[in-house]
């Protein structure tokens, strides 16, 4: 139902259809469907992009990332989180379509809502607790920490628990119950089993506390430093000036837990689901406020609905209007030849100058027409085409929708490992073969030029934050790898092109020489030894940079494939017949 | 050194001789090894054919040894130097021995170092060899002076004929030492007795 597979790139980042854009990133985030965890979805980043919600496993992102339509959402909820519970934001499906699925469990519930007519609206707030556990009668105990009303583990049995039994902790505090206050709940469970509405109704009870409770937090975002409760949307504290979501992290980070206390699910897949189940995203390494802020954003922007819907009018059909009040209807149709082709062309150079203005004139405008734009500066740089400069301006506008921002994610953990994971999507596209022509391996150096080229001139990387981020790509299993020379250089490689590959190249090459003459006559043996070559000539014949070139024939001297030769006009390198082939040579 | 000596281009010198890169000393350890060994070869070959006991860096320098006039290649003397050295350590077997080495002091020190035997037969080997020429001779028993063995008419088919006194000597000591020969008379009129 909710629940939609999700295609992932190169990268392991979700795959975003055109129109779809990146509002921003949080990792260390876990799953819940109703109040049971998915226990493949415990450990993700979390993608909230204009028109999905993804999920991206950490361990197995290829088979455990699901993603949610925002399209299909209905209600969302912020929780704050409360003592040892993470932040979690709780999104609820579209009630329509699954009305009658709530009716039913209303109906075996026999709450104090009336009979056959449930609020279908996301103010229901009906537990579907007792249907998980069906076979044993439910049984709560009040934490008397916080007073939320747990159900007990089907586990838990009366006549055996004793010191050494474990217990579930509160699943809103996390505080552990004594085990007196456990047996007493039990007991007074078993007791009133003839009676059991009483203890459901008191669920509902404290369940209906819940909503207000949430929106108590939700409405304040309590500053760590002097505790003033600022409005949610403050990355500052109005009071004090203390940041609010670092700090909130930083009061977050020690209570990441490999493991939250919550019943975890026993059936393994989510995406099989025919259960109407809110889902909660459970932020355990923070960053749930800004989540929910931009979902907020995002759902009231419905920028799914704008897939099929026609251009924004502009104030083209203005001038249109104006300019076929003056002149005939329908000129192009009865000027033909040349005198036809300039009427068209000037008509269409007037369409882009209307446009072009329309758009600058505030930015709203040009938010509203970024479509357009775009169109337009690709036709023109299309136009112009031949020079690398428009090429990559060309390109440039085409990406501009998956780029990780500094101001889209929290952290400066997070923000590098996206970084890393841009960088990466960069690399491989084949669309653009950045390193595909650059003959499989360029300095990083270039890469961050060429990158912040592209970013024109807007969220530039720096330097420090471009190496580190590159710096993570192998741990985190992306298909590029940074190699550090021994001279210091750092290039940036495929993940496959290792050394072996780059030899093999190599003696292919120079096998060549020993088959075709040399254009000039060599006093040796060229069908024995072939030639020597200058670094040079190698970055030429490969596409490689003259630094790279000189470093990868090294590399081959060093593992005895190759030799060296020192002449006035500089090294030349060799197929190694010294070391190896003494027969050849005797 | 021989009057009978042959002309120095009747060497055949081996392909590495005409690779290129044989003439820069390589800076990979692996290859340079290699290349080491290539050379040293070459030495003892081309010292055998020309019957070079004692070998003068500076005068064979500009020797088609040392200089591929083909290729315009050639050695300067720091790195002939360092593959004698080489020649001359254990890792290249010791098929050579620097003349001066205990007057020139501390080893590693090449700048006075321009002469030295080269062994295409270590002194243990020439040892076996002349006691093989004494067997096939029967010359067992018998007393020879130093002047036959070298520069005799008996030994003129002989690899050791011409031999540099020095190597004489200490192959003569070998033997000795071996207890298979008896040196006596004064010096410049020495005989030998072999057993």
């Amino acid at each position: 139902m909710l629940f939609k597979n999700l295609e992932l790139s190169t990268a392991l980042r979700p795959e975003l259809a055109s129109e779809e854009s990146l509002l921003f990133v949080q990792d260390g985030v876990g799953l819940y469907e109703g109040k049971y965890k998915l226990p493949l979805h415990q450990n993700g980043h979390v993608y909230l992009t204009s028109h999905r919600i993804c999920y991206v496993d950490n361990t197995e992102a290829r088979k455990n990332s699901i993603a949610i339509d925002l399209r299909d959402v209905g209600h969302y909820d912020f929780y704050a989180g409360f003592l040892k519970s993470s932040a979690k934001i709780t999104i609820s499906p579209k009630p329509s379509k699954h009305l009658s699925g709530l009716v039913s469990q209303v109906d075996r519930l026999e709450f104090s809502t009336p009979r056959g007519s449930p609020s279908p609206g996301p103010g229901n707030w009906i537990s579907p607790i007792p249907i998980r556990v069906p076979s044993k009668p439910s049984v709560t105990w009040i934490c008397s920490i916080c007073s939320f009303s747990n159900l007990l583990s089907p586990s838990f049995d009366i006549n055996t628990a004793n010191q050494n039994t474990v217990l579930q902790p509160c699943q809103t505090c996390g505080i552990k119950p004594t085990l007196a206050h456990v047996l007493k709940a039990a007991i007074s469970a078993t007791a009133q089993r003839p009676a059991p509405d009483f203890q459901q109704s008191s669920v509902v009870l404290n369940k209906s506390h819940d909503p207000s409770l949430t929106q108590i937090k939700e409405a304040s975002f309590q500053c760590p430093r002097c505790t003033f409760s600022n409005h949610p949307s403050l990355l500052t504290c109005e009071m004090c000036g203390a940041p609010l979501i670092a700090s909130n992290q930083n009061v977050e980070m020690p209570s990441i837990r490999p493991l939250s206390p919550g019943p975890v699910l026993e059936r393994l897949e989510p995406l099989s689901s025919v259960e109407h189940e809110k889902i909660k995203l459970s932020f355990r390494a923070g960053g749930a406020q800004i989540f929910y802020e931009r979902l907020k954003g995002a759902i009231t922007q419905r920028k799914w609905l704008l897939t099929n819907a026609p251009p924004i009018p502009t104030p083209v059909s203005e001038t249109d209007s104006n300019k076929s009040g003056k002149s005939t209807p329908g000129p192009e149709s009865e000027a033909v030849g040349i005198a036809g082709l300039e009427l068209l062309s000037n008509e269409r150079r007037k369409n882009n100058a209307t446009v072009i203005n329309s758009a600058f004139s505030d930015l709203e405008a040009l938010i509203a027409s970024a479509k357009d734009i775009i169109a337009l500066a690709e036709s023109l740089s299309k136009k112009t085409q031949g020079s690398s400069a428009k090429a990559i301006l060309n390109e440039s506008v085409a990406s501009l929708g998956m780029s990780a921002t500094k101001d889209m994610l929290g952290s400066d953990a997070l923000y590098l490992s996206e970084l890393s994971r841009t960088l990466a999507e960069y690399l491989t596209d084949d669309r653009a073969g950045v390193l595909k022509n650059e003959g499989g391996i360029m300095t990083l150096v270039d890469l961050w030029a060429r990158f912040n080229r592209k970013r024109n001139g807007v969220e530039l990387v720096r330097p420090s934050d471009f190496e580190k981020a590159a710096r993570r790509w192998v741990p985190l299993g992306l298909p590029v790898r940074l190699r550090e020379f021994k001279n210091g250089l750092l290039v940036v490689q495929r993940h496959d092109w290792t050394d072996s590959k780059i030899v093999g190249q190599l003696l292919a090459w120079f096998q060549e020489f020993r088959i075709f003459e040399p254009v000039q006559p060599v006093p040796w043996d060229w069908r024995l030894f072939g030639r020597g070559v200058s670094a040079q000539e190698a970055a030429n014949h490969f596409g490689w940079s003259l630094g790279v070139a000189i470093e990868e024939l090294e590399m081959a001297e060093d593992k005895g494939v190759l030799c060296r030769e020192e002449t006035p006009e500089g090294i030349k390198f060799w197929e190694n017949w010294l070391g190896g082939n003494e027969d050849k040579l005797l | 050194m021989s009057q009978s000596a042959p002309p120095a281009d009747a060497v055949v010198f081996p392909k590495s001789h005409s690779f290129p890169p044989f003439w820069t000393i390589q800076r990979v350890p692996a290859t340079r090894q290699t290349q080491f060994k290539h050379w040293s070869n070459t030495i003892q070959l081309y010292c055998r054919t020309l019957k070079i006991w004692r070998m003068n860096l500076s005068d064979h320098l500009s020797s088609p040894l040392f200089h591929n006039y083909k290729l315009d290649r050639w050695l300067e003397l720091e790195e002939a130097q360092m593959i004698l050295e080489w020649m001359a350590s254990e890792e290249g077997s010791k098929r050579a021995e620097w003349v001066n080495e205990s007057s020139s002091g501390k080893a590693g020190d090449l700048a006075g170092r321009t002469t030295a035997w080269i062994y295409w037969r270590r002194p243990e080997e020439w040892a076996d060899v002349i006691m093989d020429w004494i067997d096939s001779t029967g010359q067992k028993g018998s007393v020879v002076t130093i002047h036959e063995i070298t520069q005799g008419e008996a030994t003129t088919s002989q690899e050791f004929h011409g031999m540099d006194p020095d190597i004489l000597e200490k192959t003569l000591q070998i033997l000795i030492k071996r207890g298979k020969a008896q040196i006596f008379g004064a010096s410049g009129e020495q005989g030998v007795k072999f057993f």
